[in-house]
């Protein structure tokens, strides 16, 4: 297979590299033309923040993958990158990298499902720019089917990996529905919003937004629906909150133990959870101390993640296996798009019907008739498949083994031979 | 029909024993694929027991009632399905070792002295002895389920405030819904237990003329009614919750299980029919 892939990733170039060959949603539809123009037939852009990765099929065998990686960094202007930067794949080992990029083995995150859809929308990308033809089709279907095992028959994506993520699933360990409860996150930085999303997305009741700089706080808020409480009164309105999510840039303690216990005596002592993720802290640790209140701060968050990317790491060689199955399968799939055996395989299937057939009505025949009846049948079909025999010997000849394959691929699939393989049933 | 009484009484331990061991591997690994398999080994467990007790009811001409090992079973029956069906009607895992193990440790007891009694006295043949035994099991099994999903919430409680987040942080329901759970089997268990106490009132003057309100059996009964009463009354109100309450359900389980080693072992009662 003509597979061509190269990925430049966070195990190969630091941010500022991935940064600069980074292709923006705008920018793929022009960069899969400029492919197109340079002998990519077919292929997929996939550019996320960790990861830029380009498998194509081109139309010249012998396109290499220095020419794909001139072409990236022509179109971005991006310096400083070098051949070490990339990292290469050709055929077998190119699907077998997709598939470790689409069940989330090769990311940062281990197990991280953003970059299973991430592959999913660049797929859709490559369709609707007919950068996608019979075989990349193949491959998508295949690397979506790994994904998707990997995440049912596995827990390689389960358990929060991020803090402001094991935050939120705290909470959920507490109480039990989150829309009748209300939170306040302190602090409209980037780890506020995030925490302030992740509620948001788990259905929270009633969210409010609380930063020393009002305006940051009214942004925020707008952005999730939240309310804004103004920073100087926060103090006096934390007993209306289950949940306290405190993220700010403050260098002192915000919130104190009385305040707290003051709070919670006005709550009749419903439980408060207060996850401190800011460095310096902004809840005093005391505050763990008082009944009915959870106390967590960053330290404690990051057991969670480090069990958590623990689990993960350890269901790394399950999914192994899984991508293992499926790249059989294709391959299975694959070779059978050779011309000799699609040619058998299809008079095979054309001689089964043939004998079905005889075998049925034969007895509406007289004896002296059957010979004939197996002659004419015998003929029928020859005459019908001379013209696809010949058309497969040619596909079998070409050199661009791409299109000889898609050829025939589709001669199966046309007339459902092999369609007992697994990789095409389903 | 006896011998297959005395087979099935053998093979309940060992059926609660497997069922236990199905629930506690699927708590230690949380794999999706158990979630059914161990359901059916707890029907299979449970539509055994049916069978025993009705055999037994029909074989010894009396439901298993008369005395402490023939309590036993129908409590170790009792836990479990109540369980069944919490766990059926809420979908919660995780929860499942803790009760069965107690089924276990009853059925145990029961089976290794339960006896072949066909006479029986003749206060004990009333049916309204039958109800006020029923709705006494069915008290106490609450009450039990009561104290373990207590229990569960304490260990919980104190693991989150520790930062210990293993495998009971990771396999038991939340706080809020331990609680809950804790709390509806005990409001269950008290309307049981109050059906009971009524029948018994009735019942106790015309059974029992020579009983003494002083027997532990009573007052035992009295003061776990009266912890109950206490604690649901305050959760209405809103004056208690969390782990006050949990505190409370424990209390009353303890409380329940002195009052019946008292006065079935230990004290003279006309309670003690074995």
């Amino acid at each position: 297979m003509n597979l061509i892939a190269i990925s430049i990733n966070h195990r190969t170039a630091p941010v500022e590299l991935r940064e600069a060959v980074y292709l923006k949603e705008d920018e793929i539809q022009p960069f899969i033309n400029l492919a197109k123009e340079n002998q990519l037939k077919e292929g997929l852009v996939l550019s996320t923040c960790n990861r830029t990765e380009i498998f194509c099929i081109p139309t010249n065998a012998d396109l290499s993958h220095e020419k794909i990686q001139d072409l990236l960094l022509k179109f971005k202007t991006a310096q400083n990158i070098t051949e070490e930067n990339f990292q290469k794949y050709f055929s077998k080992d190119a699907v077998k990298h997709l598939f470790g990029v689409a069940t989330g083995i090769d990311s940062l995150l281990i197990g991280d499902n953003q970059v299973f859809k991430q592959v999913k929308d660049s797929f859709q990308m490559a369709e609707e720019n007919n950068f996608a033809g019979y075989i990349m089709h193949r491959i998508f279907d295949a690397a979506i089917r790994t994904g998707k095992r990997a995440i049912s028959e596995t827990s390689i994506s389960e358990g929060a990996v991020t803090v402001s993520y094991a935050a939120v699933q705290l909470t959920e360990k507490i109480f039990s529905n989150l829309s009748k409860k209300m939170a306040l996150v302190i602090g409209a930085g980037e780890t506020g919003e995030i925490a302030a999303k992740h509620l948001s997305e788990r259905g929270i009741g009633s969210l409010a937004v609380t930063n020393r700089t009002q305006e940051k706080a009214e942004k925020l808020a707008q952005k999730l629906n939240a309310k804004v409480i103004p920073f100087s009164e926060f103090k006096d309105s934390i007993y209306k909150f289950d949940i306290i999510i405190s993220a700010t840039a403050a260098p002192e303690i915000l919130l104190r133990k009385d305040d707290v216990k003051n709070a919670l005596k006005k709550r009749n002592n419903n439980p408060m959870i207060l996850m401190d993720i800011a460095v310096p802290r902004d809840i005093d640790p005391a505050t763990k101390e008082i009944d009915y209140v959870f106390y967590h701060d960053l330290d404690s968050l990051n057991i969670i993640v480090e069990q958590n990317l623990a689990k993960r790491k350890s269901e790394i060689p399950k999914v192994e296996k899984i991508i293992e199955e499926e790249l059989d399968n294709f391959w299975e799939w694959y070779n059978s798009l050779q011309a000799a055996p699609a040619i058998k395989d299809l008079r095979d299937m054309f001689e089964g019907i043939r004998n079905e057939e005889i075998e049925k009505n034969k007895n509406k025949f007289a004896n002296e008739d059957q010979d004939k009846l197996d002659i004419v049948t015998k003929r029928i079909i020859n005459k019908i498949l001379h013209h696809p025999t010949i058309e497969l010997r040619k596909a079998g000849e070409s050199t661009d083994s791409t299109d000889s394959a898609t050829k025939i691929g589709i001669i199966r699939d046309l007339f459902g031979i092999g369609t007992h393989k697994k990789s095409e049933k389903e | 029909m006896i011998s297959g009484i005395h087979t099935i009484n053998i093979l309940l331990p060992i059926f609660y024993f497997v069922t236990l061991a199905v629930y506690f591997y699927d708590f230690l690994k949380g794999e999706k694929r158990f979630i059914n398999i161990k359901r059916v080994f707890l029907f299979i467990t449970l539509f055994l027991h049916l069978i025993y007790i009705v055999l037994r009811t029909i074989a010894f001409d009396h439901p298993p009632i008369t005395n402490v090992f023939e309590i036993f079973t129908i409590l170790a029956i009792t836990i479990s399905f109540s369980y069944f069906l919490v766990e059926l009607v809420s979908d919660i895992r995780g929860t499942g070792p803790f009760i069965i193990i107690l089924s276990l440790i009853f059925q145990i007891i029961s089976s290794l002295y339960i006896q072949d009694l066909t006479e029986v006295k003749e206060v004990l043949r009333s049916n309204l002895l039958g109800i006020h035994v029923i709705s006494a099991l069915l008290g106490y099994s609450g009450f039990t389920i009561s104290a373990v999903y207590g229990f569960l919430y304490l260990i919980l409680y104190k693991d989150i405030k520790l930062n210990k987040f293993g495998l009971i942080f990771n396999r038991l329901p939340n706080l809020e819904v331990l609680e809950r759970l804790s709390l509806y089997s005990a409001v269950i268990g008290f309307i049981t237990l109050t059906i009971a106490i009524i029948i018994g009132i009735i019942w106790l003057p015309i059974a029992f003329p020579h009983f003494s309100y002083m027997d532990p059996k009573l007052i035992g009964t009295t003061l776990v009614w009266l912890l109950y009463a206490i604690g649901i009354t305050s959760k209405i109100f809103g004056k208690w919750r969390g782990k006050k309450l949990v505190i409370l359900s424990i209390s009353g389980f303890t409380v329940a299980i002195i009052s019946t080693i008292l006065s079935n072992f230990l004290a003279q009662s006309f309670h003690s029919f074995y």
